[in-house]
């Protein structure tokens, strides 16, 4: 950029805030700059949040070394839930019976008028709730497992990257209703996610998930469906403005004859055109793959993952164009569109260390709550009342993202509404889990999760031992530094150093206190614990706790 | 009691305050607060004093309808509950077929008296038995089959706040002490909502108050170098607290005009009756009390949990009436589904379809509304057929009482009751 510090002008100002060049800006971070800030920017932005031993890992291991861990050739594999494995056998015998009753003459009449129904619509009605039932609970018990697994501290780095990715390449539930073929898209962005990335959007077009999603299941030959070629340049390769409505119209036809037929990709050749296309500029009998590599060999593929990355890793403000181009023609002249080396290009560049980043990107509901259960140390507990309800508050659904552009983020995730949303989530973490008060279901749930060896949902106060015995000043400094993504001024300290405080009793100072933190103990002991655990709910409440 | 709020401007100074010293709050034009912009219209603002209200009250994991408006000279109840059916004796009647479980005492009088009517066997149809999906049909009133992003009271806000933009700062139009934002509330648009219990996590209520300064406190802090979204989350926080501060003032100031039981359902009910009293502009209230889920030996479960309900209505209606504020408050109960007919090997009841639902108030126009369910000829472990489909009431709700378009709301006519 041209903007230098004798001649400032202020929106340039306000949209760099930092001074690298485009060359410079994603070359690795000098070692002597990895300290411990650096360290904890590193973990926020890449998992969940910064727990104080992986910052100490990282900062033994120093920075290379840390990002082939963190970004590893290939990622943990997700263990399918069983209900997943079980819906198929469950709803195939459901939907042939469907099929056989129709066949023998039950009418299609209205699904919601209540009366007038014959038999055999209340059957076939019958039938297909009990699918939905099936289904809803496949989709829940998907979505719990996924997020007890991602909320793994040791899946944290490779999870948000599979989200990240399926923010890009985007299905919902909402439309496919299949959670099977929901998951074994996210599994096909796992498996592939730290590969070539032509490769992997090639696996994507052929995603039954994505046939279903984008329509290429309705696509003719005689009449191609736009609809998955335009998503595929717009927002999956290469943005707005780098293709015309022509691009469009040829490469649907290069898509036509994809198709899914019970869960499994099949290629119809009959309905698949064959004839030449002209796309960006080349003139070719194109099919699928074809068209996803002449795309990729657009330098805007480069460009716009770089794009990507920037706002979903980094910031809300696009960065610079030039800072976009450099990084993407790295990736695709120097890296061959490797997706594991974009990935540590960009986590262990100057740019993404830069002071002007640290602790200014709001969390997604997600990070917010996968970082908060991380934080405490609990694990993800089994019920969606206290899991996927509350991530619908916070607006962020997994699986079931609004539209095909994936979440917004940044300060959409933020009013009155979320932001209760999301201190309610701190407080339901802090409460007693009441067993009287779930149902069976989730009684069941939670003896499963037990038996597995997950155990602690909920914060209880025997955490606090380790920090009752120091001083409120320390104490405060510790909670600051773990919690909070940025140094705050003294006077906020001071606010929390002072809370911690007041009912410390001179007689009962650190040191000079029985030890352990044995909460049956009345009087001040107890008190000072209430304090304790009070101003880790208030920090973990308060705006600064939003950020990462 | 009657100006509660006048005497809390001082979160707002420091707000402004806080605003003023350049820390760019009204760099954030489109969140400044609305009594930054318009503080005469804020000044001006008068709580409307005929307003109707809604509170719902949820009967969270199903209440056991048979066993709560009992068909006592019903042979077939008797064969379908050979250990839970309730002796007639201890029934407390209230017509020549139907009577109340001795838990509901209170209840029953209201229904003598005529502030409590019963609608009967209230369902949908393709009825599901997951806790979870049939309370979202019941909250977004949806089709069985059908999946809804909003639910009906968020429907009902966008339309009867249309055209008025809701600022954060803006009091809140519904309000629930739930703990989670219930599904009924998720509208299209964002109004504000508030829900009571949050803060409960920090203890007592002192230790709540303390929590809320230190979180008021850390809120009013600002950085070196504070990035814009630091700003704008601290605004957004600040706008929600000032809220948070007026409730717990009228809360913690309110003379309730009758003795609530204690249990923290009846708390939350007084608080309700705090928050009318204390004429907010808030349409709709929203509480809920646990534990019907009961797969095993119910029947003093249930009893105990029908009491805590029954007394604790009983007192909020006594209230109302001592505040002259009956007139104005609708209360209605719900629960995602009822249970068996046929009780199970555990002396409990698995998971069922329609149920009697309650309506209580002082306008009530009649106390018995849709029929009996059938029980004759049930076979063992066989549901209900409901009579009376759930979106009837809330159809009744919405155009006899908070005058809205009920058909627009609910994606279709239903049939009204004649309960207002």
């Amino acid at each position: 950029m041209s903007a230098t510090p004798s001649n400032p002008a202020p929106e340039t100002v306000a949209q760099l805030p930092f001074d690298l060049k485009p060359g410079e800006a994603w070359e690795p971070l000098p070692d002597a700059e990895f300290d411990a800030p650096a360290a904890r920017h590193l973990l926020r932005r890449a998992g969940w949040t910064a727990k104080p031993p992986e910052v100490d890992r990282l900062l033994k291991d120093g920075l290379a070394a840390s990002l082939d861990r963190l970004f590893p050739s290939k990622a943990p594999p997700f263990p399918a839930p069983r209900s997943l494995a079980t819906l198929e056998a469950k709803t195939a015998g459901l939907q042939a019976q469907l099929v056989a009753n129709r066949a023998g003459g039950a009418g299609v009449a209205a699904a919601s008028s209540a009366a007038a129904a014959n038999p055999q619509e209340i059957q076939q009605r019958q039938i297909r709730n009990q699918i939905n039932v099936a289904t809803n609970q496949a989709e829940q018990d998907l979505t719990v497992h996924w997020l007890e697994f991602a909320g793994r501290p040791e899946n944290a780095v490779t999870e948000k990257w599979t989200l990240f990715l399926s923010d890009i390449f985007v299905v919902s539930q909402e439309k496919v209703k299949n959670p099977a073929l929901i998951l074994a898209h996210q599994d096909l962005l796992r498996t592939g996610g730290f590969g070539s990335a032509p490769t992997l959007a090639k696996a994507v077009s052929r995603s039954p998930a994505m046939v279903m999603y984008l329509d290429l299941q309705q696509s003719l030959r005689t009449a191609p469906n736009e609809n998955f070629a335009r998503e595929l340049f717009e927002l999956f390769l290469l943005g707005e403005g780098n293709y015309t409505e022509q691009d469009i119209k040829e490469s649907a036809r290069a898509f036509t004859g994809y198709r899914q037929n019970g869960g499994v990709f099949r290629f119809a050749p009959g309905q698949h055109d064959p004839t030449p296309k002209t796309i960006f500029g080349r003139t070719g009998s194109f099919a699928g793959d074809d068209v996803i590599d002449l795309a990729y060999a657009q330098p805007a593929a480069g460009r716009y993952m770089a794009h990507k990355l920037a706002r979903f890793y980094l910031t809300d403000d696009p960065l610079p164009k030039e800072q976009l181009a450099a990084l993407g023609d790295w990736w695709r002249t120097t890296a061959n569109y490797d997706l594991r080396r974009v990935a540590q290009r960009f986590f262990g560049s100057r740019l993404f260390f830069d002071p002007a980043f640290r602790g200014a990107y709001i969390k997604s509901p997600v990070q917010y709550l996968l970082g908060l259960v991380e934080d405490l140390n609990l694990d993800v507990a089994p019920i969606p009342r206290r899991t996927i309800a509350p991530l619908r508050l916070m607006d962020q659904i997994p699986f079931r993202p609004p539209n095909v552009r994936g979440w917004v983020g940044g300060r959409n995730w933020i009013n009155s509404g979320t932001l209760a949303a999301r201190r309610q989530a701190v407080e339901t973490l802090f409460a007693p889990l009441i067993e009287a008060n779930l149902n069976a279901d989730e009684i069941a749930a939670l003896d499963e999760a037990r038996a597995e060896g997950r155990t602690h949902f909920n914060f209880t106060p025997d955490r606090l031992a380790e920090l009752a015995d120091l001083p409120p000043d320390t104490a405060a400094n510790w909670l600051i530094d773990a919690l909070l993504p940025m140094p705050v001024d003294a006077a906020y300290h001071a606010s929390v150093r002072d809370f911690l405080a007041e009912d410390l009793p001179a007689n009962n100072a650190p040191g000079a206190r029985r030890g352990g933190a044995n909460l049956a103990a009345a009087g001040p002991d107890q008190r000072r614990l209430q304090r304790l655990r009070n101003t880790i709910i208030t920090l973990l409440q308060s705006p600064e706790y939003q950020l990462c | 009691m009657n100006t509660p709020f006048t005497t809390l401007p001082v979160t707002r100074r420091e707000f402004l305050r806080w605003g003023g010293r350049g820390v760019g709050l009204l760099a954030f034009s489109r969140f400044a607060p609305s009594f930054l912009v318009e503080s005469a219209l804020a000044a001006t603002q008068a709580p409307e004093k005929d307003r109707s209200i809604l509170v719902l009250v949820q009967l969270a994991g199903g209440n056991d309808g048979l066993n709560t408006v009992i068909p006592y000279e019903d042979a077939n109840y008797y064969r379908l509950r050979p250990t839970l059916g309730i002796p007639k004796a201890q029934v407390v009647p209230v017509t020549d077929t139907l009577g109340f479980n001795p838990g509901c005492a209170a209840m029953a009088s209201l229904f003598k008296e005529g502030r409590l009517g019963i609608v009967q066997n209230v369902g949908y149809p393709n009825p599901n038995h997951s806790h979870f999906r049939s309370t979202e049909i019941w909250e977004t009133a949806s089709d069985s089959n059908a999946s809804l992003a909003t639910g009906w009271v968020g429907r009902y806000l966008d339309n009867a706040c249309a055209g008025q933009p809701a600022s954060s700062t803006d009091d809140p139009v519904a309000i629930h002490s739930t703990g989670e934002t219930p599904q009924s509330f998720a509208a299209a648009s964002a109004h504000p909502t508030f829900g009571l219990g949050l803060g409960a996590a920090a203890g007592n209520q002192r230790q709540q108050r303390e929590n809320l300064a230190l979180l008021r406190q850390l809120s009013q802090q600002d950085h070196h170098d504070e990035n814009p979204n630091a700003s704008f989350l601290k605004a957004t926080l600040m706008d929600a607290l000032v809220t948070e501060q007026k409730v717990q003032t009228v809360l913690g100031a309110y003379k309730p005009g009758s003795t609530y039981p204690a249990s923290p359902f009846a708390n939350s009910l007084r608080s309700v009756a705090a928050l009318i009293a204390s004429g907010l502009p808030t349409r709709v209230y929203f509480v809920q009390l646990g534990g019907f889920d009961n797969h095993q030996n119910q029947l003093n479960t249930h009893i105990n949990n029908l009491r805590t309900l029954s007394e604790a209505l009983a007192a909020f209606q006594l209230d109302l009436a001592a505040k002259k504020l009956d007139g104005q408050v609708l209360t209605m109960t719900f629960s995602e589904f009822g249970r068996r007919p046929s009780e199970n090997a555990s002396r409990g009841t698995d998971h069922g379809t329609a149920a009697p639902l309650f309506v209580m108030g002082s306008k009530l126009k009649g106390t018995l509304f849709g029929t009996s369910p059938v029980l004759a000829n049930l076979p063992k472990n066989q549901d209900i057929t409901y009579s009376t489909d759930f979106r009837q009431i809330y159809a009744t709700v919405l155009d006899r009482w908070l005058n809205s378009p009920a058909d627009k709301i609910l994606g279709q006519a239903y049939p009204s009751l004649g309960f207002i």
